[in-house]
Protein backbone atom coordinates (compact mmCIF):
# COMPACT_ATOMS: atom_id res chain seq x y z
CA UNK A 1 0.00 0.00 0.00
CA UNK A 2 2.68 2.23 0.72
CA UNK A 3 4.64 1.15 -2.38
CA UNK A 4 1.55 2.08 -4.44
CA UNK A 5 1.03 5.78 -2.72
CA UNK A 6 4.54 6.25 -3.38
CA UNK A 7 4.82 5.07 -7.00
CA UNK A 8 1.51 7.04 -7.59
CA UNK A 9 2.70 10.43 -5.78
CA UNK A 10 6.07 10.17 -7.91
CA UNK A 11 4.51 10.63 -10.87
CA UNK A 12 2.57 13.41 -9.73
CA UNK A 13 5.37 15.26 -8.05
CA UNK A 14 7.58 15.16 -11.01
CA UNK A 15 4.38 16.54 -13.37
CA UNK A 16 3.96 18.89 -11.22
CA UNK A 17 7.52 20.19 -10.91
CA UNK A 18 7.45 20.47 -14.59
CA UNK A 19 5.09 22.75 -15.01
CA UNK A 20 6.14 26.54 -14.16
CA UNK A 21 5.38 28.95 -11.54
CA UNK A 22 3.90 26.69 -9.37
CA UNK A 23 6.96 28.18 -6.35
CA UNK A 24 4.47 31.41 -6.24
CA UNK A 25 1.84 29.81 -5.16
CA UNK A 26 3.47 28.49 -1.72
CA UNK A 27 0.66 31.34 -0.66
CA UNK A 28 -2.51 28.80 -1.50
CA UNK A 29 -0.29 25.35 0.06
CA UNK A 30 -0.06 27.23 2.91
CA UNK A 31 -3.87 27.94 3.40
CA UNK A 32 -4.70 24.25 2.05
CA UNK A 33 -1.95 22.02 3.95
CA UNK A 34 -3.40 22.57 6.87
CA UNK A 35 -6.01 19.93 6.28
CA UNK A 36 -6.31 17.72 8.71
CA UNK A 37 -5.20 13.85 8.67
CA UNK A 38 -8.96 12.75 8.33
CA UNK A 39 -9.27 14.46 5.27
CA UNK A 40 -8.03 11.46 3.72
CA UNK A 41 -11.56 9.34 3.58
CA UNK A 42 -12.85 11.98 1.16
CA UNK A 43 -9.81 12.04 -0.79
CA UNK A 44 -9.79 8.01 -1.23
CA UNK A 45 -12.52 7.89 -4.61
CA UNK A 46 -10.60 10.72 -6.25
CA UNK A 47 -9.18 9.34 -9.23
CA UNK A 48 -5.56 10.18 -9.34
CA UNK A 49 -4.75 11.09 -13.00
CA UNK A 50 -1.32 11.04 -14.03
CA UNK A 51 -2.40 14.26 -16.33
CA UNK A 52 -2.01 16.84 -13.21
CA UNK A 53 -3.10 19.93 -14.59
CA UNK A 54 -5.12 22.05 -12.06
CA UNK A 55 -3.44 22.83 -8.54
CA UNK A 56 -6.32 21.62 -6.12
CA UNK A 57 -5.79 18.28 -7.79
CA UNK A 58 -2.41 18.38 -5.85
CA UNK A 59 -3.84 19.60 -2.83
CA UNK A 60 -5.77 16.33 -2.16
CA UNK A 61 -2.78 13.95 -2.71
CA UNK A 62 -0.62 16.48 -0.46
CA UNK A 63 -2.77 15.93 2.34
CA UNK A 64 -2.97 12.29 1.59
CA UNK A 65 0.45 11.75 1.54
CA UNK A 66 1.69 14.23 3.41
CA UNK A 67 1.16 12.24 6.80
CA UNK A 68 4.83 10.96 7.38
CA UNK A 69 7.86 12.73 7.36
CA UNK A 70 10.00 9.76 6.70
CA UNK A 71 7.95 9.10 3.72
CA UNK A 72 8.83 12.42 2.46
CA UNK A 73 12.44 12.79 3.15
CA UNK A 74 12.65 9.57 0.22
CA UNK A 75 10.89 11.64 -2.18
CA UNK A 76 12.97 14.36 -1.58
CA UNK A 77 16.25 12.20 -2.17
CA UNK A 78 14.88 10.69 -5.39
CA UNK A 79 13.74 13.96 -7.30
CA UNK A 80 16.51 15.59 -9.26
CA UNK A 81 15.99 19.01 -9.14
CA UNK A 82 17.25 21.92 -8.01
CA UNK A 83 17.45 22.97 -4.57
CA UNK A 84 14.40 25.08 -4.68
CA UNK A 85 11.86 22.34 -4.98
CA UNK A 86 13.15 20.12 -2.15
CA UNK A 87 13.25 23.51 -0.08
CA UNK A 88 9.25 23.76 -1.58
CA UNK A 89 8.58 19.92 0.08
CA UNK A 90 10.40 20.65 3.05
CA UNK A 91 8.65 23.88 3.81
CA UNK A 92 5.07 21.92 2.87
CA UNK A 93 5.78 19.05 5.25
CA UNK A 94 7.00 21.19 8.37
CA UNK A 95 3.55 22.64 7.45
CA UNK A 96 1.51 19.29 7.50
CA UNK A 97 3.70 18.51 10.84
CA UNK A 98 2.84 21.52 12.82
CA UNK A 99 -0.72 21.41 11.98
CA UNK A 100 -1.43 17.98 12.12
CA UNK A 101 -0.61 18.15 15.50
CA UNK A 102 -3.57 20.26 16.43
CA UNK A 103 -5.56 18.11 15.38
CA UNK A 104 -8.26 19.50 17.60
CA UNK A 105 -8.96 22.24 15.56
CA UNK A 106 -10.95 21.63 12.46
CA UNK A 107 -9.42 23.00 9.11
CA UNK A 108 -9.56 26.51 8.95
CA UNK A 109 -10.81 26.80 5.43
CA UNK A 110 -14.41 27.72 5.26
CA UNK A 111 -16.56 26.61 2.18
CA UNK A 112 -15.49 30.06 -0.24
CA UNK A 113 -16.58 30.42 -3.62
CA UNK A 114 -12.62 29.40 -4.55
CA UNK A 115 -13.61 26.09 -3.03
CA UNK A 116 -16.69 25.38 -4.81
CA UNK A 117 -14.91 26.32 -8.46
CA UNK A 118 -11.89 24.61 -7.91
CA UNK A 119 -14.02 21.44 -6.95
CA UNK A 120 -16.42 21.99 -10.16
CA UNK A 121 -12.85 22.26 -12.14
CA UNK A 122 -12.01 19.19 -10.09
CA UNK A 123 -14.83 16.97 -11.14
CA UNK A 124 -14.31 17.98 -15.16
CA UNK A 125 -17.69 20.43 -15.41
CA UNK A 126 -19.07 22.16 -18.34
CA UNK A 127 -18.88 25.61 -18.68
CA UNK A 128 -18.72 26.94 -15.18
CA UNK A 129 -20.34 30.49 -14.81
CA UNK A 130 -19.77 32.22 -11.77
CA UNK A 131 -22.10 35.73 -11.38
CA UNK A 132 -21.48 38.20 -8.84
CA UNK A 133 -25.33 39.42 -8.16
CA UNK A 134 -25.43 43.09 -6.86
CA UNK A 135 -26.12 44.19 -3.54
CA UNK A 136 -29.89 45.55 -4.55
CA UNK A 137 -31.11 42.36 -5.28
CA UNK A 138 -31.55 40.73 -1.56
CA UNK A 139 -31.46 37.20 -2.90
CA UNK A 140 -27.47 35.90 -2.63
CA UNK A 141 -24.11 37.12 -3.86
CA UNK A 142 -22.65 34.88 -5.88
CA UNK A 143 -24.98 32.95 -8.41
CA UNK A 144 -22.89 29.67 -10.29
CA UNK A 145 -24.23 27.88 -13.20
CA UNK A 146 -22.71 24.43 -14.59
CA UNK A 147 -23.20 22.25 -16.51
CA UNK A 148 -23.01 18.60 -16.98
CA UNK A 149 -22.10 15.80 -19.23
CA UNK A 150 -24.97 13.57 -18.11
CA UNK A 151 -27.61 13.45 -15.64
CA UNK A 152 -25.37 10.93 -13.86
CA UNK A 153 -22.72 13.72 -14.00
CA UNK A 154 -25.04 16.35 -13.00
CA UNK A 155 -25.93 14.30 -9.59
CA UNK A 156 -22.46 13.12 -8.84
CA UNK A 157 -21.04 16.72 -8.60
CA UNK A 158 -23.50 18.23 -6.66
CA UNK A 159 -22.90 15.19 -4.42
CA UNK A 160 -19.59 15.72 -4.05
CA UNK A 161 -20.02 19.56 -3.87
CA UNK A 162 -22.36 18.29 -0.64
CA UNK A 163 -19.72 16.11 0.97
CA UNK A 164 -17.34 19.05 1.08
CA UNK A 165 -19.76 21.79 2.47
CA UNK A 166 -20.47 19.24 5.12
CA UNK A 167 -17.15 18.72 6.15
CA UNK A 168 -16.01 22.35 5.92
CA UNK A 169 -18.75 23.85 7.60
CA UNK A 170 -18.55 25.36 11.11
CA UNK A 171 -21.55 24.28 13.54
CA UNK A 172 -22.96 27.25 13.35
CA UNK A 173 -23.89 26.77 9.65
CA UNK A 174 -27.26 25.67 8.05
CA UNK A 175 -27.78 22.68 6.88
CA UNK A 176 -27.72 22.18 2.72
CA UNK A 177 -29.51 19.83 1.10
CA UNK A 178 -30.10 19.42 -3.03
CA UNK A 179 -33.03 20.97 -4.03
CA UNK A 180 -34.78 19.40 -7.51
CA UNK A 181 -33.14 15.72 -7.00
CA UNK A 182 -36.22 13.97 -8.85
CA UNK A 183 -35.14 16.08 -11.67
CA UNK A 184 -32.40 14.70 -13.73
CA UNK A 185 -31.77 17.62 -15.91
CA UNK A 186 -31.65 20.57 -13.32
CA UNK A 187 -30.58 20.14 -9.58
CA UNK A 188 -29.36 23.37 -7.31
CA UNK A 189 -27.61 24.06 -3.93
CA UNK A 190 -28.35 26.96 -2.10
CA UNK A 191 -25.71 27.74 0.29
CA UNK A 192 -26.32 31.06 2.04
CA UNK A 193 -24.00 33.57 -0.03
CA UNK A 194 -23.85 31.44 -2.95
CA UNK A 195 -26.56 29.24 -5.21
CA UNK A 196 -25.38 27.00 -7.57
CA UNK A 197 -27.30 25.29 -10.57
CA UNK A 198 -26.59 22.26 -12.15
CA UNK A 199 -28.01 21.55 -15.30
CA UNK A 200 -27.69 20.02 -18.70
CA UNK A 201 -26.65 21.71 -21.85
CA UNK A 202 -30.45 21.70 -23.61
CA UNK A 203 -31.84 22.58 -20.37
CA UNK A 204 -29.01 25.58 -19.94
CA UNK A 205 -29.99 27.07 -23.62
CA UNK A 206 -34.13 26.97 -22.67
CA UNK A 207 -33.64 28.88 -19.59
CA UNK A 208 -30.86 30.54 -19.82
CA UNK A 209 -30.42 32.07 -16.55
CA UNK A 210 -27.15 33.93 -17.25
CA UNK A 211 -28.54 36.24 -19.45
CA UNK A 212 -31.16 36.68 -16.69
CA UNK A 213 -28.81 37.47 -14.34
CA UNK A 214 -26.67 39.60 -16.11
CA UNK A 215 -28.45 41.66 -18.26
CA UNK A 216 -30.93 42.07 -14.61
CA UNK A 217 -34.21 44.04 -16.59
CA UNK A 218 -32.46 43.81 -20.14
CA UNK A 219 -33.03 40.30 -20.41
CA UNK A 220 -34.47 39.14 -24.31
CA UNK A 221 -37.37 36.57 -22.55
CA UNK A 222 -38.47 39.60 -20.20
CA UNK A 223 -38.63 42.45 -22.41
CA UNK A 224 -40.64 39.47 -25.29
CA UNK A 225 -43.22 39.12 -22.50
CA UNK A 226 -46.14 41.27 -23.51
CA UNK A 227 -46.88 43.72 -20.55
CA UNK A 228 -49.47 43.21 -18.53
CA UNK A 229 -52.34 45.93 -18.30
CA UNK A 230 -55.59 45.66 -15.53
CA UNK A 231 -58.78 44.91 -17.73
CA UNK A 232 -61.12 47.41 -17.94
CA UNK A 233 -63.41 46.31 -15.61
CA UNK A 234 -61.51 45.68 -12.74
CA UNK A 235 -62.48 46.37 -9.08
CA UNK A 236 -60.21 46.93 -5.93
CA UNK A 237 -61.60 44.44 -3.39
CA UNK A 238 -62.34 45.51 0.36
CA UNK A 239 -59.50 47.20 1.68
CA UNK A 240 -58.00 44.99 4.30
CA UNK A 241 -56.59 45.88 7.45
CA UNK A 242 -55.00 44.43 10.21
CA UNK B 1 -59.31 55.10 -21.67
CA UNK B 2 -57.09 57.02 -19.26
CA UNK B 3 -59.32 56.73 -16.64
CA UNK B 4 -58.64 52.76 -15.68
CA UNK B 5 -54.80 53.64 -15.87
CA UNK B 6 -55.32 56.51 -13.70
CA UNK B 7 -57.00 54.45 -11.19
CA UNK B 8 -54.59 51.63 -11.30
CA UNK B 9 -51.55 54.35 -10.72
CA UNK B 10 -53.32 55.88 -7.41
CA UNK B 11 -54.22 53.03 -5.70
CA UNK B 12 -57.50 52.89 -3.67
CA UNK B 13 -56.73 56.60 -3.57
CA UNK B 14 -58.74 58.80 -6.05
CA UNK B 15 -60.66 55.71 -6.96
CA UNK B 16 -64.31 56.89 -6.31
CA UNK B 17 -63.37 59.60 -8.51
CA UNK B 18 -63.11 58.34 -11.17
CA UNK B 19 -66.22 59.09 -13.34
CA UNK B 20 -66.06 55.36 -15.11
CA UNK B 21 -67.43 53.33 -11.67
CA UNK B 22 -67.52 50.15 -12.23
CA UNK B 23 -70.44 48.70 -9.31
CA UNK B 24 -70.50 45.40 -8.76
CA UNK B 25 -73.95 43.56 -8.37
CA UNK B 26 -72.47 41.22 -5.85
CA UNK B 27 -71.15 41.79 -2.27
CA UNK B 28 -67.47 40.82 -1.61
CA UNK B 29 -66.13 40.15 2.03
CA UNK B 30 -62.34 40.21 2.51
CA UNK B 31 -60.12 37.25 2.62
CA UNK B 32 -60.43 34.58 4.96
CA UNK B 33 -58.38 31.54 3.75
CA UNK B 34 -55.63 32.28 1.16
CA UNK B 35 -55.99 29.49 -1.57
CA UNK B 36 -58.10 26.41 -1.51
CA UNK B 37 -60.10 24.71 -3.86
CA UNK B 38 -62.03 26.48 -6.43
CA UNK B 39 -59.92 29.92 -6.41
CA UNK B 40 -59.05 31.47 -9.03
CA UNK B 41 -55.25 32.19 -9.88
CA UNK B 42 -53.68 34.24 -11.78
CA UNK B 43 -50.42 32.43 -13.45
CA UNK B 44 -47.54 34.66 -13.73
CA UNK B 45 -44.92 33.22 -15.72
CA UNK B 46 -44.64 33.27 -19.52
CA UNK B 47 -45.88 29.38 -20.18
CA UNK B 48 -47.78 29.36 -22.82
CA UNK B 49 -50.14 27.32 -21.17
CA UNK B 50 -50.64 30.02 -18.39
CA UNK B 51 -50.92 32.78 -21.15
CA UNK B 52 -53.26 31.60 -23.63
CA UNK B 53 -56.84 33.31 -23.26
CA UNK B 54 -59.29 30.62 -22.45
CA UNK B 55 -63.09 31.16 -21.61
CA UNK B 56 -62.19 30.24 -18.18
CA UNK B 57 -59.78 31.20 -15.19
CA UNK B 58 -57.59 28.91 -14.25
CA UNK B 59 -58.23 26.95 -10.87
CA UNK B 60 -57.03 25.52 -7.94
CA UNK B 61 -58.61 21.88 -7.85
CA UNK B 62 -56.22 20.37 -5.14
CA UNK B 63 -53.72 22.14 -2.71
CA UNK B 64 -50.84 19.75 -1.07
CA UNK B 65 -51.03 20.64 2.22
CA UNK B 66 -52.63 19.09 5.37
CA UNK B 67 -55.42 21.40 6.09
CA UNK B 68 -57.03 22.40 2.12
CA UNK B 69 -55.13 25.95 2.78
CA UNK B 70 -52.63 27.40 0.65
CA UNK B 71 -49.96 29.91 1.67
CA UNK B 72 -47.07 31.28 -0.49
CA UNK B 73 -44.84 28.18 -0.84
CA UNK B 74 -47.23 25.44 -1.45
CA UNK B 75 -48.22 23.53 -4.20
CA UNK B 76 -51.63 23.14 -5.31
CA UNK B 77 -53.23 21.77 -9.25
CA UNK B 78 -54.79 23.50 -11.48
CA UNK B 79 -57.59 22.97 -14.11
CA UNK B 80 -56.23 25.18 -17.02
CA UNK B 81 -57.57 24.69 -20.48
CA UNK B 82 -59.09 21.69 -19.84
CA UNK B 83 -56.10 20.00 -18.56
CA UNK B 84 -54.65 19.06 -15.09
CA UNK B 85 -51.33 20.94 -13.97
CA UNK B 86 -49.58 21.19 -10.79
CA UNK B 87 -48.30 25.19 -9.34
CA UNK B 88 -46.89 26.70 -6.85
CA UNK B 89 -48.24 29.79 -4.85
CA UNK B 90 -46.00 32.78 -4.66
CA UNK B 91 -48.29 35.06 -3.29
CA UNK B 92 -51.60 35.29 -1.87
CA UNK B 93 -54.24 38.39 -1.32
CA UNK B 94 -54.47 37.15 2.35
CA UNK B 95 -52.77 39.07 5.11
CA UNK B 96 -49.58 36.60 6.31
CA UNK B 97 -47.15 37.45 8.43
CA UNK B 98 -46.50 41.13 9.73
CA UNK B 99 -43.49 42.12 7.58
CA UNK B 100 -44.15 39.90 4.62
CA UNK B 101 -45.85 41.07 1.43
CA UNK B 102 -49.32 40.91 0.45
CA UNK B 103 -50.74 40.46 -2.73
CA UNK B 104 -53.55 42.27 -4.73
CA UNK B 105 -53.66 38.94 -6.76
CA UNK B 106 -53.59 35.18 -5.96
CA UNK B 107 -50.47 34.29 -7.69
CA UNK B 108 -49.19 31.19 -8.81
CA UNK B 109 -46.24 29.52 -11.26
CA UNK B 110 -46.88 26.36 -13.16
CA UNK B 111 -44.35 24.12 -12.40
CA UNK B 112 -44.12 20.32 -13.82
CA UNK B 113 -44.53 16.40 -12.00
CA UNK B 114 -39.98 17.07 -11.24
CA UNK B 115 -40.60 20.89 -10.18
CA UNK B 116 -39.35 22.09 -13.12
CA UNK B 117 -40.92 25.43 -14.06
CA UNK B 118 -42.79 25.39 -17.02
CA UNK B 119 -42.21 29.02 -17.76
CA UNK B 120 -39.05 30.45 -18.15
CA UNK B 121 -39.32 34.24 -16.73
CA UNK B 122 -41.36 35.61 -13.84
CA UNK B 123 -42.01 39.09 -14.82
CA UNK B 124 -44.35 39.38 -10.95
CA UNK B 125 -42.05 40.48 -8.13
CA UNK B 126 -41.87 37.33 -5.89
CA UNK B 127 -41.19 37.26 -1.96
CA UNK B 128 -37.84 36.63 -0.74
CA UNK B 129 -38.85 34.45 2.10
CA UNK B 130 -39.82 31.73 -0.10
CA UNK B 131 -35.96 31.51 0.46
CA UNK B 132 -36.51 30.06 3.76
CA UNK B 133 -39.17 27.60 3.46
CA UNK B 134 -38.57 24.19 3.41
CA UNK B 135 -38.71 22.77 -0.71
CA UNK B 136 -37.50 22.72 -3.71
CA UNK B 137 -37.79 26.77 -4.17
CA UNK B 138 -34.19 27.57 -6.04
CA UNK B 139 -35.63 27.12 -9.68
CA UNK B 140 -38.33 29.73 -9.08
CA UNK B 141 -36.09 32.04 -7.62
CA UNK B 142 -33.83 31.50 -10.17
CA UNK B 143 -36.42 32.51 -13.23
CA UNK B 144 -37.67 35.60 -10.98
CA UNK B 145 -36.74 39.37 -12.13
CA UNK B 146 -37.77 41.32 -8.94
CA UNK B 147 -37.73 40.03 -5.64
CA UNK B 148 -40.09 41.86 -2.97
Amino acid sequence: MNMNMLSRSKKLVSSVFKSSGLLEQTGVFRSISSIPKSRDSLCLPRRFTSSLSSCPHWHHVSARHLDTKRFYSEMCSESSDSKSSTGLFQEVSHEMDCDSSSLSQRSSETFTLDVLVSLLRQENAVDICVIKVPEQIKYTENFIVVSGVSPRHLRAMALYAIKVYKFLKKDGARNVKIQGKDAEDWMCIDFGNMVVHFMLPETREVYELEKLWTLRMYDEQLMSMPTETLPEDFIYDVEVTK
Amino acid sequence: MAFPLLSKSLTGLLVESSSIIHRRTFSVSAVAAAIQKMTRVRVVDNSSLGNTPYHRPPRVIHVYTKNGVGKVGDKVLLAIKGQKKKALIVGHKMPGERMSPRFDSNNVVLIEDNGNPTGTRIKVPIPTHLRKVEGDYAKVLAIASSFV
